[in-house]
């Protein structure tokens, strides 16, 4: 029993590998051994040179990289006190306001996709990476986490730095936040990712070299211009999923350190 | 743990004590009334400890001094002035939480000069506290570490530590010897009270305990389901119990409480013949009388034994008088009597007090009354 337990394992590990080390194999062989696999085949890194100088990907790691971050940082300020005033806060209607806030969790956002681009569009934001961030600013699954962890904050902590002539919100930013810091990990963490490998939508509301995102800008390079050369479109896929894989790495015990921290698993 | 630092302390000057008065102040959470026009008078720089069972207002009342709970109705004054619609930060209170409440993220130092930097007290002055402060508490090696770090009795120094630093001329505290063990209950409750004398503060100190509160306070207040039983110095509350329930709480182990009924001559003891414990003035009468009152003396009131235990200084022997009210005698030495054994217990007249069964209100001992 326990043998096919650790059968099924290792066969689902390599299932999840297995495109992953061909995408590595492919990249770092010359042309020829992409379909074909010989242990002394000649190491290169001229795909990645190649792919590298056929689009602007300079360009698409800007971007992605200002887009990731303005949305977490924005997501982090406007999270915060929202959740906060869920969770301590009493006001009339709270409730039901938050019970709406959730609601937003149910939507899929790929159902927006239209009613989004209007509105953008009416702002005068497309193509922008404002354009891009916009609809995820305001996050609820953000809002609940912290809610939940803010929850936790014994009313005693709250009650001593009031006492202290902490005012609201130097309670927040001295307490309830670094009390709740593996949230804020686990759910950056989250954020970027998503964000980082979001395709349909950027997809819809970009269409210049200067605001494309990775995702996007390696889906135009890898269906046009390079007819199917399996050795640079798995060059350039490794290139641009590489810093999150590299940060997973060398971070992956705090990740899952904070995430069990912060009860997501 | 090192010992506190004399140079350190005599460098230092001493805040001195506010009078505390809460004026009828009660507080409601919706049907449940909390607190019920308790009205108080602690004088500057006394130790006044708040007694009561679990569940009688007794953490409410402290928050409401403090202003972290506000009051349905009534007035508190801190050194005189009215401080009802002061927040909790002006109002010139210190407080020592049960949970100790020490920021789990800032270590002891941080944690210590937590309000001091948030009031925005110069960096020099802050200094200089931490210093007397750690030296008072002997803590200046652990400032380094985290209250995960701790010990629980470590961590208790340490929220004391942020009270005193505060320098303010009233502190509050909340049942802070509660998660401690007893030896090193009985050790900080001296402290406390050395620190307290030393310097000069207001104590409003809240305990269920009620040798904690007979060993320190200057004055107990006796709190049950919202509102003041009695309010007396702690010979004063053991001596003269205002009402059956104080009778009750004081002492280890407590009052007893014997009803009577009517019989020869006065009132006896119910399902007795006798001796009178009261004159025949209201039949609705409880005898009080205290354990350590009690002797083995014939012409007592008739009583079987159900156990004893003996503790080396003295046995407490549980008795079963009359209709089966269940008596407790403390008796010095080994009385060695054995389980169901018939015994007769007497008590000065002077040692039984008498209590309405129906109000609880003294009545009167039985010397005053005949
Ligand atoms: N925030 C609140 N909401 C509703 N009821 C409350 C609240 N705080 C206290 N109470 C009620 O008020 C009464 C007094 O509570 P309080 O905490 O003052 O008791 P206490 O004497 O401190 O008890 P303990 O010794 O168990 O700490 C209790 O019946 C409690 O249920
Ligand atoms: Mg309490």
């Amino acid at each position: 029993m326990r043998g096919l337990e650790i059968a099924g394992a290792w066969l689902l590990g390599i299932l999840w590998v297995a495109p992953l080390l061909y995408a590595v194999w492919t990249a770092f062989h010359p042309a020829a051994y992409a379909t074909h696999f010989s242990l002394f085949a000649p190491l290169t890194l001229h795909n990645f040179v190649q792919a590298w100088n056929a689009a602007p990907f300079a360009r698409y790691f800007l971007n992605t990289t200002l887009l990731v971050s303005l949305v977490l940082v924005a997501q982090f300020v406007l999270c915060t006190p929202a959740a906060f005033a869920f969770a301590r806060l009493e006001f009339p209607g709270r409730d039901t306001l938050f019970a709406i806030v959730l609601l937003q969790l149910m939507v899929m956002p790929d159902v927006l996709l239209v009613g989004n681009y209007h509105i953008l569009s009416q702002l005068g934001l497309v193509d922008t990476i404002l354009g891009i961030a916009l609809p995820y600013l305001g996050s609820a699954f953000g809002i609940f986490l912290l809610r939940q962890t803010f929850r936790t904050v014994p009313q005693e902590l709250d009650d001593a730095a009031r006492l202290e002539g902490c005012t609201l919100l130097a309670r927040l930013w001295r307490v309830y936040v670094p009390l709740a810091r593996p949230t804020y990990i686990a759910y950056g963490l989250v954020s970027v990712s998503y964000h980082w490998n979001n395709f349909l939508w950027p997809l819809v509301i970009t269409n210049s070299v200067s605001t494309r995102p990775l995702t996007v800008g390696l889906a135009v390079f890898s269906s046009v211009e390079q007819g199917i050369d399996w050795s640079i479109i798995t060059a350039a896929t490794l290139m641009t999923s590489a810093p999150l894989l590299l940060a997973f790495l060398l971070f992956q015990r705090q990740f899952v350190q904070s995430f069990m921290r912060a009860g997501i698993r | 743990m090192t010992r506190p630092n004399p140079q350190a302390l005599r460098s230092c000057q001493l805040p001195a004590g506010a009078a505390v008065r809460l004026r009828s102040v009660s507080r409601r959470f919706g049907a449940v009334t909390a607190l019920d026009s308790v009205s108080l008078e602690v004088p500057a720089g006394s130790f006044c400890v708040l007694l009561g069972p679990s569940g009688c207002g007794k953490t409410t009342c402290l928050r409401i001094v403090a202003g972290l709970e506000q009051a349905s109705g009534g007035t508190v004054e801190i050194g005189g002035r009215d401080v009802t619609n002061l927040p909790p930060a002006e109002r010139g209170v210190a407080m020592v939480f049960q949970s100790y409440a020490l920021f789990p993220h800032l270590n002891v130092e941080e944690n210590i000069v937590f309000g001091l930097k948030a009031r925005g007290v110069a960096k020099p002055e802050r200094a200089r506290r931490l210093e007397y402060a750690s030296a008072i508490l002997g803590i200046g090696a652990l400032l380094t570490r985290r209250p995960g770090q701790l010990s629980g009795g470590q961590q208790q120094r340490v929220a004391l530590g942020r009270a005193i630093v505060a320098e303010s001329p009233v502190c509050l505290m909340d049942e802070p010897l509660s998660n401690l063990d007893a030896k090193l209950r009985a050790e900080m409750r001296h402290e406390l009270l050395a620190l307290q004398r030393r310097l000069g503060i207001t104590m409003l100190y809240v305990t269920h305990d009620q040798t904690e509160a007979m060993g320190m306070a200057d004055q107990v207040v006796l709190l049950h389901d919202g509102h003041i039983e009695q309010d007396a110095s702690p010979a004063e509350i053991y001596a003269r119990p205002a009402t059956a329930f104080a009778a009750g709480f004081i002492g280890t182990p407590p009052m007893n409480l014997i009803p009577l009924e009517p019989g020869e001559g006065g009132l006896v003891a119910r399902g007795t013949a006798g001796p009178v414990l009261a004159p025949m003035l209201n039949t609705q009468t409880l005898a009080g009388v205290r354990p350590e009152a009690l002797r083995l003396a014939d012409g007592g009131i008739p009583a079987i034994v159900l156990h004893s235990e003996y503790l080396g200084a003295d046995t407490v022997l549980a008795c079963s008088v009359g209709e089966g009210a269940r008596v407790l005698a403390r008796l010095p030495g080994h009385a060695g009597l054995a389980e169901g054994s018939r015994v007769r217990l007497a008590a000065e007249s002077c040692d039984i007090h008498h209590f309405d069964a129906a109000t609880g209100r003294r009545l009167g001992t039985a010397a005053q009354a005949a």
